[in-house]
């Protein structure tokens, strides 16, 4: 069972802004293993923000961002007993829930709307976001800086795939490049992470 | 390197880790191939980890979301009390020795889809989960040791996940977590291996194209 006792006390372990990738996975970890409601309100304030952007980003109208921010903390705090450090960041196995939580949302109100998935309005808008975002990032782990290593033309069709959430033809179409050329810098930027991450190991 | 590999294609992988797959069914298979085989984890892994550099490096605006974490741990709550505990996942009357991936239970079970076994050809029994708008169809394929499935081609691509035993496509072995990805226009010939019973998810667009005419006069009435 929760302890009541836990949520009701506040702010001892909050998080800065600036990311601390052994930080943030020690507080999921405690919210998995003791239900702890001081790293869970730490979490909320650095991810649900992050969460909700993302979202925004993958074109959901803000209301709906709210409410699927809402289900993804919820799992979140549900579902932390299955988070595994050693395995991946608290980032990453949080974008996977994010990540499914949209999904489920979008086959669901495909599904009720019975829409064509082709009609323009469900199409992404050109807003290419800063070139700076790699930068902003002041994560010191291997992902970052695997990312920011990476060549111009890699990371801009992760930023398309990831942020946006277009599939890899669809990457293809946008930057007018042949599908092999998605595929190699796909492969390429893949393999940079996957050899990074080995060495982290 | 040989031309086929018993992992997919990378776009696969991508397409899947950021969620743009185009229907469920290839997300059920592109996540039972995942559970099943390391390299294939691995790739994912490694795709899911630049989501999460994403999600980190996401604007984090103070103060835009209408609700707090304490609502979030209010509204577990209020859930838990109302539904103490859902238990078990409902039966979906699958047999014991059938070795489904999680990925795949949970679709079956989410969606109430049974799996009826039908005759597809001697030693060959199919069950087709879930047929599409273009006539795309993901279907289980159970097969006795040393069958022959005979020369064929395809219409469309067909990817074939080995959940149980293996196969051979010429000289290449195909084991538990291997994925064959066959385009429209390759010809194979497979062969169930003589060890045991071979269990393979599939997911396919076209239909298969026999070269043998009483093959494919076959296929009217099996519907293969």
């Amino acid at each position: 069972m929760k302890s009541g006792k836990a949520r009701m006390t506040h702010g001892t372990d909050r998080v800065r802004s600036t990311s601390d990738t052994a930080r943030l996975a020690g507080l999921l970890n405690r919210v998995g293993r003791n239900r702890d409601g001081d790293a869970f309100r730490a979490l909320f304030d650095h991810f649900a923000p992050r969460v909700r952007s993302f979202l925004i980003n993958r074109r959901v109208a803000p209301a709906q961002a709210d409410d699927m921010t809402q289900d993804v903390m919820l799992a979140i705090w549900r579902r932390a007993s299955s988070y595994d450090p050693g395995k991946a960041s608290a980032a990453t196995w949080i974008y996977t829930i994010a990540r499914n939580v949209h999904i489920d949302h979008y086959r669901k109100t495909m599904r009720a709307l019975k829409v064509d998935e082709n009609d323009p309005q469900f199409q992404p808008p050109e807003h290419p976001l800063p070139d700076d975002l790699y930068e902003r990032s002041e994560a010191s782990d291997s992902v970052a800086g695997a990312m920011a290593e990476l060549p111009e033309d890699q990371k801009e069709v992760l930023r398309l795939a990831f942020t946006e959430g277009l599939s890899h033809s669809e990457i293809a179409d946008r930057l007018s490049v042949p599908l092999g050329t998605v595929k190699s810098r796909v492969r390429l930027a893949m393999n940079k992470l996957r050899q990074g991450l080995g060495e982290w190991k | 390197m040989t031309q086929r590999g018993h992992v997919l294609d990378d776009t696969w992988y991508l397409d899947y880790a950021t969620g743009a797959l185009g229907t469920e069914a290839q997300n059920v298979m592109i996540a039972s191939h995942v559970e099943l085989s390391e390299e294939a984890r691995a790739r994912v892994d490694a795709l899911e980890a630049f989501g999460g550099g994403f999600l980190e490096t996401a604007d984090a605006e103070p103060g835009v979301l209408p609700f707090d974490a304490d609502d979030i741990l209010r509204k577990d709550a209020a859930e838990s009390a109302a539904a103490p505990q859902s238990g078990a996942p409902a039966s979906i009357g699958i047999d014991d020795d059938l070795p489904l991936p999680e990925a795949l239970r949970d679709y079956l079970g989410r969606t109430g889809t049974p799996v009826r076994w039908g005759f597809l050809g001697p030693g060959l029994r199919k069950a087709i989960l879930w047929t599409g708008e273009h006539g795309e169809q993901l279907w289980l394929l159970r097969a006795r040791p040393g069958v022959a499935i005979p020369h064929h081609g395809h219409r469309g691509s067909e990817l074939t996940l080995v959940l149980k035993g293996s196969f051979w496509d010429g000289d290449q072995q195909y084991m538990p977590g291997d994925v064959e990805e066959a385009y429209e226009g390759v010809e194979h010939d497979i062969r169930i291996d003589e060890g045991g019973e071979c269990v393979c998810l599939a997911l396919t667009e076209g239909k298969l194209r026999f070269d043998s005419p009483l093959l494919r006069a076959f296929q009217v009435f099996t519907g293969m």
